[in-house]
């Protein structure tokens, strides 16, 4: 009987090898992921998975075109404003937005202007705890948050919403505060639109002043947008099974455009990386997600296609200080003082401590070892995709004799005299991170035998406690932008009130300054020169170290045609807009 | 006997309150931005820490937010749980039956290989079918239930494509959830069968022949050598000398008398052996993409989802009691002498 068994075995064994590479499930794509999708609602979403998903079933007002992060196209607009057309106004502050005619919901009911209305300030009133609203409050009503540190809803936000957002026949018009550059940028990635009677139908804000307070900062799955849509885009959603972790769209055949070619797409949470590359091998998924550490399993399959080099819109692993460290009740620090068994709250504050640091990285090495010889050192907290970007920026390196000269004018030569002790803590699990910090351990350890770093994995919960109080006497993280605009990058990395200065306590006026200028100024030569000093500022200042300037990769089944890398879409480039896709 | 059971019973509340409150207490010294870190997974959202924590309440005292959560109790709602992305009570109702199919699919056949070959092994003992018991054992034991599960997957959907993972194809999905299926059970495959989707229940049991084996594989060491030690003690019993004396065969001696004694063992563990299978097999489930109770309750547990985690602990809270209870009635009803509540 197990001769049997064998043989049988060993016969279909040899006859799999032989199966040709024809694609499985022609009309069907699937991806696997590992992320864990939040809420489908466009005004609650905030996490990149959930976000793929939206933009394949509605759509914003406007798109980038193939790729690009400076050209935008219309994608429910007729056209894109401008001053030369005449729809931005030549003060910057009034956009004139014209819309397609013809497009319908799934439902099957027309979109009108008035849904365009409802969607932004529906996105702008949610404002959902640790939700995207405040990327449209900023620009449209010129302050970010709904509430007040206690709560309390700003009595004048229903006012200053609809002043901002009206309908005058078939358009959209838009009146900001101030002038705001990357106002279209955010346009072409967050509220898109969803219908108002489908909304109201289903129990969700009818777009009355009497009950907006009860959409402020709702729970998710109150919202029928949390599992269900009507979107206008290329793919209905058919459902999402919270219990596989799975979303199943299906085409949209009455889609204003021509309908896309795919029929399903199967968007699957596969936590396993070798069950995600058995069903990729097996011609079961189509494109699944395997980042850098893991190509030299993904590299060599049959039938499966890698497209490396692409640039991203993403700074990780970035470097933070901490200026003012929380020394209370805080086991990062040591003793707290500079006594060779700590280090005092204002460390990091002296610019030598800093720059000591960044001379003490081996930026080449890790982006030969870890990073496998891809991408290229950051110049400044400004991606080489963006505009900004500052190409003859100097750069530190790993120079020992420098860090070591910072560290014994540090602190009037009590480091280097005293020595110093203090942990360095990482998301446990992340390897780039923890190799980061191990590099900075060894670096600087190396200039001076009483120089103690711990460097120690915490998980997310603790670290991000330790954060919040700004306990860490340094962090490590990385950011992802929600648009693509300089703005985005300097604002959160180099501005007092960003969500990074915040934590390490760092502020410098002239640096507030200028992401401030430059975000209101819509002369592209002139935001390029501000952002150019500011990134000169950077590097002398050095609140943190931008290591690399990223670039990724896709893995996917060759029989997959008509991708193209768009650094812009979320969770890309495993995610994608299936519109364009075929399988042949 | 009914009334031992029906006071078996009461006590299950107790127990589950306690559990609960343990529980609660337990998860209540971590900080507020800890207990947040459910909701900020991404740097975006630092700048709205403090916002997310008064919005879910995090900075109440513990007896308030355990009051809340009790008063939901008392009216049916154990809570939202973020990591199901469902409430507690729909998230059980989600997961459970597919545990449930697997756990039945895997826990027969983990019995009658266990008990057999535990029973085989000591009667041809130092034999090769007790050399090669002891290495199933030892291998089982030993090899970690991921290793196994990605070798059996590596040969028999990767290679040969017979037993995919996952829960089912995308053509029963669609059927499963199309508006002419019933769901009568929640349990898939009697469901495919009571709607005389015959393909389908197929598919749905293709996909839980690899987890079964796996699980059969890891769980029966246990169970062999328990058997084994157990038949090997009673085996050298002077009753059952007396037995071979009297002249009974030795299939008789075996089953009927020396097996009848090694129940008891063998019942204890099983019952134990069925709990921990329903609670939930995480590295199984994750490995095989099946969406099952024991991947919930993890990531639950590690994402710090005070629902998620005191409802699936109710529920193994609840489970252990009931497989205590029956392996009480159990016990009475495989030794006669063993009178329960006497």
């Amino acid at each position: 009987m197990l001769k049997y068994c064998l043989c049988a075995i060993l016969t279909a064994w040899a006859f799999s090898a032989s199966v040709s590479a024809a694609p499985k499930h022609p009309d069907t794509f699937t991806y696997l992921t590992i992320s864990d999708s939040d809420s489908l609602d466009p005004a609650w979403s905030y996490d990149v998975s959930s976000h793929a998903i939206i933009l394949n079933v509605y759509e914003p007002l406007f798109t980038y075109d193939h790729g690009s992060t400076e050209k935008i196209l219309p994608l429910l607009a007729e056209k894109v404003p401008t001053r030369e057309n005449g729809l931005i106004s030549a003060d910057g502050r009034t956009y004139t937005i014209a819309l397609r005619a013809g497009v319908k919901f799934h439902d099957g009911s027309p979109m009108t202007p008035e849904d365009a209305r409802y969607s932004i300030i529906r996105f702008m009133l949610a404002d959902r705890a640790g939700g995207p609203s405040s990327l449209l409050l900023e620009p449209l009503v010129g302050y970010s948050a709904t509430r007040d540190d206690k709560g309390t809803i700003n009595p004048k936000v229903w006012e200053d919403a609809n002043r901002a957002v009206s309908v005058q026949g078939t358009n959209l018009i838009l009146r900001l505060p101030r002038p705001y550059a990357p106002l279209l940028s955010i346009l072409a990635m967050w509220a898109p639109v969803v219908s108002k009677t489908w909304a109201a139908k289903n129990g969700d804000w009818d777009g009355t002043e009497a009950t907006w307070t009860r959409l402020n900062n709702f729970r998710k799955e109150s919202s029928p947008f949390f599992e269900r849509a009507n979107g206008t885009g290329p793919f209905k959603l058919e459902r999402w099974d919270r219990k596989t972790k799975e979303f199943i769209l299906t085409r949209n055949d009455n889609y204003w455009r021509s309908p896309a070619r795919l029929k399903n797409i199967v968007v699957k949470g596969v936590n396993e990386f070798g069950t995600r590359k058995l069903m990729l091998e097996a011609g079961d998924a189509d494109a699944i997600y395997a980042d850098r550490p893991l190509l030299t399993q993904v590299k060599n399959l049959p039938g499966v296609k890698i497209i490396d080099d692409l640039p991203t819109l993403e700074m990780n692993p970035m470097v933070f200080f901490t200026y003012h460290i929380n020394t209370v009740g805080n086991a990062f620090v040591g003793s707290g003082a500079l006594d060779g068994n700590g280090i005092p709250p204002d460390f990091f504050s002296d610019k030598d401590v800093r720059k000591a640091f960044a001379y003490s990285f081996d930026y080449r090495g890790y982006i030969n070892d870890v990073m496998r010889g891809k991408g290229t050192q950051a110049r400044g907290a400004i991606p080489k995709a963006l505009l900004g970007y500052a190409p003859n920026q100097p750069v530190y390196s790993l120079d020992s004799k420098k860090a070591a000269e910072h560290l014994k004018t540090a602190w009037g030569g009590k480091v280097w005299e005293k020595g110093f002790s203090f942990t360095l803590a990482f998301n446990a699990g992340n390897l780039q991170r923890q190799t980061v910090s191990q590099i900075l351990k060894r670096n600087v350890e190396a200039l001076n035998p009483k120089f103690k770093i711990d460097v120690r994995g915490v998980e997310w919960p603790t670290f991000l406690d330790a954060q919040k109080d700004s306990k860490l006497p340094i962090f490590i993280m990385g950011w992802n932008a929600d648009f693509p605009d300089p703005h985005n990058f300097a604002f959160p990395i180099l501005h007092s009130l960003g969500q990074f200065p915040k934590y390490q306590k760092f502020s410098n006026p002239e640096m507030d300054r200028l992401v401030e200028q430059a975000n209101q100024t819509t002369d592209i030569a002139q935001r390029k020169r501000l952002y150019e000093q500011l990134q000169a500022l950077e590097y002398e200042e050095v609140p943190c170290l931008v290591l690399i300037d990223m670039v990724v990769y896709r893995t996917q089944r060759d029989w997959v045609k008509g991708w193209y890398w768009d650094p812009i879409f979320p969770d890309g480039p495993y995610s994608s807009y299936y519109y364009p896709l075929t399988k042949e | 006997m009914l009334r031992y059971i029906l006071k078996r019973l009461a006590f299950l509340p107790v127990v589950m309150f306690g559990v609960t409150l343990l529980l609660f207490i337990c998860l209540q010294t971590l900080s507020p931005a800890m207990r947040a870190s459910l909701y900020v997974k991404d740097p975006r959202q630092l700048a709205q820490l403090d916002a997310v924590i008064e919005k879910y309440g995090l900075n109440k005292p513990v007896y308030v937010q355990y009051g809340i959560w009790l008063r939901q109790v008392a009216h049916g709602d154990l809570g939202y749980s973020e990591t199901a992305k469902m409430p507690v009570a729909e998230a059980i109702r989600s997961f459970l039956p597919a545990t449930i199919e697997l756990t039945v699919l895997a826990f027969f056949p983990i019995l009658f290989v266990g008990v057999t070959f535990g029973v085989l092994s000591a009667v041809y003992r130092d034999r090769l079918i007790d050399h090669v018991t002891r290495f199933v054992a030892i291998t089982g034991y030993s090899l970690p239930s991921f290793v196994l599960g990605l070798i059996l997957l590596m040969i028999f959907y990767g290679r040969l494509h017979w037993l995919p993972p996952g829960r089912y194809t995308l053509d029963s999905d669609m059927l499963i959830h199309g508006d002419r299926f019933r769901h009568w059970s929640g349990l898939l495959t009697l469901d495919c069968a009571l709607n005389r989707q015959w393909s389908a229940a197929l598919d749905v049991a293709k996909h839980m022949v690899l987890p079964a084996c796996t699980l059969l594989y890891i769980s029966v060491a246990l169970l062999l050598r328990i058997t084994r030690s157990a038949m090997l003690e009673e085996l050298g019993r002077d009753y059952v000398r007396t037995a071979r004396a009297k002249g009974l065969p030795e299939s008789v001696v075996v089953r009927k008398h020396a097996l009848a004694n090694v129940l008891i063992p063998i019942v204890t563990l099983s019952s134990l052996l069925f709990v921990g299978l329903l609670g939930g097999v995480v590295i199984t489930e994750t490995v095989f993409d099946f969406p099952g109770i024991g991947r919930w309750g993890v990531q639950a547990a590690q994402q710090l989802d005070v629902p998620g985690v005191l409802g699936s602990t109710m529920l193994a809270a609840f489970l252990f009691v009931l497989a205590n209870l029956l392996s009480d009635v159990l016990y009475a009803l495989v030794d006669p002498r063993i009178r329960v509540g006497a």
